[in-house]
């Protein structure tokens, strides 16, 4: 079908993923007076980093806490570890703690918007978790406003983005990667990317879950790719849930809404938390409030359909159209509520990603030359749940110091030789055109649709190991049944049937790691609550969960934490 | 109720309208329509999306003839007829169809724009527009070690602005980028303005001259069309009134000197 010539772009560093944190790697490459450049399934902007609504965590301290001891980079981490479960690697956390105040400056200098406060200083809220209101907001468009400044940031300064096309495998070449391949998607055309340090900058893969507040691309492809490439995944079966995603659609309703004073209330009017966190209330960490309300509603004390009420009428209007103007407008174009006149229908919704692409300090995966960062990567500053605020935080604090380290390391990588990024363009079009060539079979929309609702039943906020067994079970049929599916679309143009095959084909990979992971760990820890373990076992668990790929399928094997300045507590709130 | 869908891609000799039945559920939008479309009758159909929650900008088309996010507009309104918008001035594009509004959703993609397969159109040219204004904040005074103060109801009136998603809605919707293939468009100028009112940026006046231009500031003729499609309240008119307020008298000063 391809009879042209296999087109092949060089590039010293390729960024895979144009998020906040391919973004503002970009940047330090250029900076570096590299070559660098990023790749993109959509246009930047319409990355998922543009949906984050509630901020940025930095101990500024522009906000005083209740006691008289101002915030510190110190109490940013405990909040962090002690959030995580005490899963975290320590020293990851304090690395990223120690580099918030920076970096929200950093995007103040590049122009970024921040809501103030009467003194001109950046605006700080409180949230979960947290015992400093420490989380930088832009009213809540956070995350749209940091991306539009990292964009205009990256266009003032020409560097390359291949906008639309879906990479669709690494090059690796004598046990290292050496770029990907990426199809563009306008052309149906395979290109070959040849680099000397790939970083994978990718995002979440909430979408392997029905019901998910995540943009519709988040379908974990870097995860998968790095996996089938050789890189191991790590502490997959961790999965947050966020308490208030907007019931029918499940756009979130940012937890910022409770900072500012929402309250979260049964079908009986009761302000429910009062019984789970006494202390913390509506503002306990994310895990926390997700189980209360699933408990809710599965004691019956939920609406019919399965929700329970954020009301934020007692705000005030004034309050409301100041401070949540986003939220406000959710509400009534997806629920057709006004929240200054009407409570808000929420239900518990898959959010975020801890586990991710395993990596070190450095960002450096196993596989030399491949670097992650971002949500697609596990540093593990998050552990077992992470605090909201802090994954923004990561993405440009680590887009930073990870192209920093490639930087760094890059002298190691010599240019690619040979003709392997031209041998891996065929095989690719190889493989798209038998794709294109299956007929009969399913479809491949039943085949997806099952597998969300088996990872939110069965490795959901509460977990045990029949459910999960029997999850596992269906996963592996599904996989089987994958391999009939077939596509009515055999145009290589624009043909989205061909991306959303591609994408389908990694998140049945990636939903056995999280259920292999799940079932591994005999524990109750942040987000992996199981019945039939209740308790955190940090003799057996205070470890990291490393999934790699061999010849006989998928294997789990434990690594421990790097612990630090914290020991272990129980996690109260 | 019936989607009516725009057709085209490469080979086609012209477009061509495809019709789908479907029950229009409470809260069913057009993106889940479409996304409906695709997976059960016709995986062919092109469209772009990403959030399905208004803030990513993928998804906008002309939805009824009005530029709308596909992902914010639900069925059953648009067809009890709650979600009308006129617009002023404003061809029709591509040839003449028939739709019963009361039955029919009319789903084309945005005009202004080359269209590449279906509902996806081209958009660099839009974005050239953006990239023209050299969207990308540059103060006089070195970055100081902590945040520069900002009064916060300055913020608020930037707040405006910045809040645009580049969907290109107004673009769409705009009569003079309809016939005059040079002007900015309104999100440019809105863009630009927000660097014009920015009281940490330090080229201020020298913006507002880079748009002192026919294609610029001047090419506006107040159809206000953008105001009404921005589907995140941006009011693009407002920016190129006030910038023309501005630039007039910053040329009355110049002239009394
Ligand atoms: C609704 C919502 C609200 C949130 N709010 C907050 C908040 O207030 N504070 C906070 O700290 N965190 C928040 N988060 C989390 C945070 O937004 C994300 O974790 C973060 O934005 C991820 O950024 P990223 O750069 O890693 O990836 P993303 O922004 O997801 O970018 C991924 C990039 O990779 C590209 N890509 C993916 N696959 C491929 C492929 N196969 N080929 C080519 N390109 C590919 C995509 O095109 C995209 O450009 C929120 C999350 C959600 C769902
Ligand atoms: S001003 Fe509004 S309509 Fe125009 S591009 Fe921006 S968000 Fe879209
Ligand atoms: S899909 Fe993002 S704006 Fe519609």
């Amino acid at each position: 079908m391809n009879v042209d010539e296999p087109v092949i772009h060089t590039h010293d560093v390729l960024i895979i993923g144009g998020g906040l944190t391919g973004l503002r790697a970009a940047l330090s490459v250029f900076y570096a007076g590299l070559d660098g450049a990023v790749l993109s399934k959509v246009h930047p902007l319409r990355s998922h980093s543009v949906a984050a609504q509630g901020g940025m965590n930095a101990s500024l301290a522009n906000v005083p806490g209740e006691g008289s001891v101002p915030d510190s980079w110190e109490m940013h981490a405990y909040d962090t570890v002690k959030g995580s479960d005490y899963l975290a690697d320590q020293d990851a956390v304090a690395l990223m703690c120690r580099e918030a105040s920076a970096t929200v400056r950093e995007l103040e200098h590049m122009g970024m918007v921040w809501s103030r406060l009467d003194s001109g200083r950046i605006a700080q809220r409180p949230f979960g978790g947290a015992g400093f209101p420490r989380t930088c907001y832009a009213a809540d468009r956070t995350g749209h406003n940091a991306l539009h400044t990292l964009y205009q940031q990256v266009i003032a300064r020409q560097i390359p983005v291949y906008e639309e096309f879906f990479a669709t495998s690494l090059i690796v070449a004598d046990g290292r990667c050496t770029g990907c391949t990426a199809i563009e998607i306008m052309t149906g055309k395979m290109h070959g990317f040849s680099a000397r340090a790939t970083l994978l900058a990718t995002g979440g893969f909430g979408r392997v879950y029905s019901r998910s507040t995540n943009a519709l691309i988040n379908t974990g492809d870097g995860q998968a790719l790095a996996f089938v490439a050789g890189a191991p995944l790590k502490d997959m079966e961790f999965v947050q849930f966020h308490p208030t995603s907007l019931f029918g659609t499940n756009i979130l309703i940012t937890e910022g809404a409770r900072g500012e004073g929402g309250m979260l209330l049964n079908r009986e009017g009761e302000r429910f938390m009062e019984r789970y966190a006494p202390e913390s209330l509506d503002l306990a960490p994310r895990d926390v409030v997700a189980r209360a309300i699933e408990t809710e509603i599965a004691e019956g004390r939920g609406f019919e359909g399965g929700y329970v009420h954020l009301d934020l009428r007692h705000l005030g209007a004034d309050r409301i159209r100041e401070r949540l103007p986003g939220i406000r407008q959710i509400a009534i174009d997806f629920a057709g509520v006004d929240p200054i006149e009407e409570p808000v229908p929420i239900q518990p919704g898959q959010h975020y990603a801890m586990g991710g692409i395993d990596v070190g300090l450095d960002g450096a995966a196993s596989l030399p030359g491949l670097y992650a960062a971002g949500e697609c990567a596990c540093i593990s500053v998050h552990g077992a749940n992470r605090l909201g605020g802090n994954s923004l935080l990561e993405t440009v604090v680590f887009g930073r110091l990870v192209a920093d380290a490639i930087v760094r390391d890059l002298p190691q990588y010599t240019v690619p030789q040979g003709d392997d990024a031209e041998r891996a363009v065929s095989r690719e079009d190889r493989r798209i055109d038998d794709i294109l060539k299956k007929r009969g079979g399913e479809k491949a929309f039943s085949v997806k649709k099952e597998l969300k609702d088996i990872m939110f039943s069965r490795f959901g906020i509460f977990r045990n190991a029949g459910d999960m067994e029997a999850g596992l079970t269906a996963i592996t049929r599904l996989q089987d049944r994958f391999r009939t599916v077939s596509l009515s679309n055999s145009e290589r143009g624009v043909n989205q049937a061909l991306v959303r095959y591609l994408e389908l084909e990694g998140m049945l990979i990636l939903a056995e790691v999280v259920a292999r992971g799940a079932l591994a760990r005999k524990e109750s820890r942040g987000s992996h609550t199981r019945a039939d373990y209740p308790k955190r076992d940090d003799d057996r668990f205070l470890a990291h969960t490393i999934a790699s790929m061999s010849e006989r399928g998928i294997e789990i094997s434990f690594r421990p934490v790097s612990l630090g300045m914290f020991s272990p507590k129980e996690r109260a709130y | 109720m019936r989607l009516k869908v725009f057709r085209h891609r490469q080979g086609m000799s012209e477009p061509r309208y495809d019709t789908f039945e479907m029950e229009a559920a409470p809260g069913m939008t057009v993106l889940s329509a479409l996304f409906k479309i695709q997976e059960e009758f016709d995986d062919s159909l092109a469209f772009r999306y990403s959030c399905r929650g208004a803030v990513c900008g993928s998804c906008a088309m002309l939805i009824n003839k009005v530029p709308r996010l596909a992902c914010r507009t639900q069925l059953m309104p648009l067809l009890a007829g709650e979600q009308e918008i006129s617009l002023s001035g404003y061809p029709a594009i591509g040839g003449p169809v028939s739709w019963d509004p009361k039955e029919d959703v009319l789903v084309e993609p945005l005009p202004h724009l080359p269209v590449i397969c279906d509902l996806v159109v081209d958009m660099t040219r839009f974005f050239a527009f953006y990239r023209d204004i050299d969207p990308v904040f540059s103060p006089l005074d070195p970055d100081p070690e902590k945040e520069r103060l900002m009064d916060p109801s300055d913020v608020r009136e930037l707040e405006l602005y910045t809040n645009c998603i580049l969907c290109g809605a107004c673009f769409a919707a705009c009569p003079v980028d309809a016939k005059n293939p040079r002007f900015s468009g309104p999100a440019a100028l809105a863009s630009l303005y927000r660097f014009c009112i920015d009281p940490r940026e330090g080229r201020r006046i020298e913006r507002l001259k880079t748009a002192d231009t026919p294609d610029g500031w001047w090419g506006c003729e107040f159809h206000a069309n953008c105001r009404q499609v921005c589907p995140r309240g941006v009011p693009p008119i407002v920016a190129i009134g006030q910038a023309r307020q501005e630039i007039k008298k910053q040329r009355k000063e110049g002239e009394e000197m």
